[in-house]
């Protein structure tokens, strides 16, 4: 008996086939997201990019490829249509409304993982969540109504006697804020409250142990481990408010008086210069520069997310 | 127990300084009482082992200790000083983590300094610190590697260096052996202690692990259910344990369950379903007809020769064997249906072997045994 089992165990083994990796079940499952991205992503914007290399005709564009466009709006970046300031009050909204964001939603999130019962947790994203799902051009309007001069907040205001003349908040940046703000806090709320929940929380009983205050703990624990879901809230909320035209207009008023000037955002004047020339190419021209700026936030995002861990 | 006569206590044992003085601790999660009015001082550079199944409640009670956890009822006092309400962060009880709990965002370094880098603190006076607990913990290559890089062991000694490095008088201790792999646990266990012993601080050292409570330990606390079952030096638990709980918890005991028949002078003789045995008592006299068990170390049992001297004996069938190196564990069967353990020495060429299923005598001297005194809950499950 014991013989016969040493024999089977010297016997070479079988050769094992590790299971294919490219199997054909694989490509099936990706299939329907990189179909889906190529055709209602990459495809539009390459299209989009390419454009910016056509010239118009008559009034009509042309297929080409030509510099020109390129080359006018370098010419008048700094003079005529000053295109680098329009990008410069776009960069400054974008950086301050995702900054405001960031540190008004950050204690929200943290109450939310930290002080919050686990079972009300859910109830309470998903509440914090709901905004994002009425239309937005809806809660501009109804923005409207509230920081209108006869709105309800500036009513509400006179009425207790707080202030003498209606606070100009309409057609203001603090507009075009208020409006961006409504819309990214859903989302940096959903991020950071992810990322604050994988806080390993013996770390936290460890930093106290230690000698931490719960203040020292947050500044010396929590934060830097937290700095991952700040940058990639930080990476959402540049993109999106980079990109936005509807808050600029309806609660911005196009022009904002800022800091910088009265210059409008660099997406409202992409989309005035639209409806004004009708020149394609060269408002393609124009998105591809904000392309470019987002995809260079982005990779810094990704770089300093990256260099954290 | 009053604060005036805690203080008078004090006084009196200024020679023995307590250096942690849990009184009455009780704590209950709604109505579930997890731990059950504990009393226990630690005597100042004392390695107490605390060790117990899990669930017993002794994680808990380090939690305690170090403020983490609230308690119910109870006082702690630490060097004479009442800290039952002193928040986590005044405590001064640095504690070693199970899972060492390193902030995987700072080097090893950074983590070392942590504790000092809270308070006001000068640079280089930080940098002398952390060159002194590195260079005890033998981590001077390691300063500037990140959490993530570092294997069980480094990681180990990162963790008791941070803990260190606030030159404290007790440190706490989470089963930091778990995570480790079995023969660097062994190597560990002589290192902590060699550790222990040069700082003159106490270790609190909270386990499951019978081995490492015993190869360290000054003093052993097995725990469960949330008491203390009994507080002694290892040789006193392992040789004279005092509950059913800890003959079964420890190594590897046979508990005979009988009636006492016969008494005289230190011995008793007692009626168990295995057969009539003796044994010694030593602290309480049993009466006749008390109901009591027999401990007997499995170690202790022979199997040899039927007519070896023994004064104890009874059969049992072998059902099986459990090889162990240089040790083989018997498990056989008594004629009642009992479970009896036997481990023996084995001479390398096996000539001793016994096959399955044979009848043996097995036999053991009644000094070997111990009397446990409690009373036994009927159908309480014994020999395991």
């Amino acid at each position: 008996m014991v013989s016969k089992q040493l024999s089977l165990s010297t016997a070479p083994a079988p050769v094992r086939r590790l299971p294919q990796e490219t199997s054909f079940l694989k490509y099936l499952c990706l299939a329907p997201a990189v179909i889906y991205d190529s055709v209602f992503f990459l495809l539009p914007l390459i299209f989009l990019v390419w454009i910016g290399f056509w010239s118009v005709e008559n009034y009509r564009a042309v297929p080409g490829f030509s510099l020109a466009n390129y080359l006018d709006i370098f010419s008048q970046f700094f003079e005529r249509s000053r295109y680098a300031f329009a990008i410069a009050q776009s960069l400054w909204v974008a950086f301050s409304t995702t900054a405001l964001g960031i540190f008004l939603c950050y204690p929200f999130a943290m109450a939310l993982v930290f002080l919050v019962p686990e079972r009300l947790q859910r109830l309470l994203l998903v509440l914090s969540i709901t905004p994002f799902w009425t239309s937005y051009i809806l809660r501009l309007y109804a923005w409207q109504t509230i920081l209108n001069n006869n709105g309800l907040l500036n009513r509400l205001l006179m009425q207790l006697n707080w202030t003498k003349a209606p606070l100009q908040i309409m057609f203001t940046q603090w507009g075009t804020r208020l409006g961006l703000l409504h819309y990214l806090a859903p989302i940096i709320i959903l991020i950071l409250y992810l990322v604050l929940r994988n806080t390993d929380r013996t770390l936290l009983g460890a930093a106290r142990n230690l000698g931490a205050t719960q203040w020292q703990t947050f500044w010396r624990v929590i934060l830097p481990l937290s700095k991952s879901g700040i940058v990639y809230s930080a990476i959402f909320g540049l993109i999106i408010t980079l990109g936005d035209v509807l808050s600029g207009t309806i609660l911005g008023g196009g022009t904002g008086q800022s800091i910088l000037g009265k210059f409008p955002l660099f997406s409202s004047m992409i989309l005035n210069e639209y409806s004004a020339s009708t020149n394609l190419p060269r408002t393609s021209a124009l998105a591809t520069l904000l392309i470019g700026i987002m995809i260079v936030i982005l990779a810094a995002g990704f770089k300093l997310a990256r260099s954290e861990r | 127990m009053t604060k005036e006569a805690l203080a008078l206590l004090q006084e009196a044992s200024a020679e023995t300084a307590h250096d942690l003085q849990i009184c009455g601790v009780s704590k209950q999660y709604g109505t579930v009482p997890v731990l059950d009015t504990i009393d226990l001082q630690v005597k100042a550079g004392e390695f107490i082992a605390i060790m117990g199944p899990s669930g017993c409640g002794k994680t808990t009670l380090l939690r305690i200790l170090a403020g983490l956890e609230s308690m119910t009822a109870g006082e702690i006092w630490f060097q004479g000083k009442d800290i039952t309400h002193l928040p986590v962060h005044q405590r001064h009880t640095p504690m070693v983590w199970q899972s060492f709990a390193l902030f995987p965002h700072l080097n090893v370094e950074q983590n070392i300094a942590f504790g000092l880098t809270l308070r006001a603190h000068r640079k280089p006076e930080v940098q002398q610190k952390v060159r002194e607990v590195v260079a005890m913990l033998h981590l001077d290559p390691l300063l500037k590697r990140r959490i993530s890089q570092l294997s069980g062991g480094q990681k180990q000694r990162v963790a008791i260096a941070r803990a260190l490095i606030t030159e404290p008088k007790v440190l706490l201790l989470d089963e930091p052996m778990s995570a480790l792999d079995p023969h660097l646990r062994v190597r560990m266990q002589g290192e902590l202690k060699r550790l222990q012993q040069s700082l003159g601080i106490s270790f609190i050292y909270v386990t499951h692990n019978q081995n490492e409570a015993f190869s360290m330990a000054d003093r052993v606390v097995v725990m469960n259910q949330g008491r203390i079952e009994q507080v002694g030096t290892p040789a006193d638990i392992y040789s004279r344990p005092a509950t059913h709980f800890i003959a079964e918890f420890v190594g590897n005991n046979n508990l005979f369950d009988g009636e006492v028949i016969a008494l005289d002078q230190n011995r008793v003789t007692v009626h168990c379903p295995q057969g009539t045995l003796r044994s010694n008592w030593h602290d309480r006299c049993p009466q006749l007809g008390d109901r009591v068990t027999i401990v007997v170390p499995a170690d202790r049992v022979s199997l040899d020769s039927p007519d070896h001297p023994n004064e104890n004996k009874i059969t049992a069938t072998l059902r099986g064997l459990e090889f162990m190196g240089s040790q083989m564990i018997y498990f056989l069967e008594t004629d009642t249906g009992y479970e009896v353990r036997v481990i023996r020495q084995e001479t390398l060429d096996h000539s001793s072997a016994i096959s399955i299923n044979s009848r043996l005598q097995l036999g053991w001297r009644t000094q070997d045994t111990v009397l446990l005194g409690e009373r036994i809950e009927s159908g309480h499950n014994h020999g395991q």
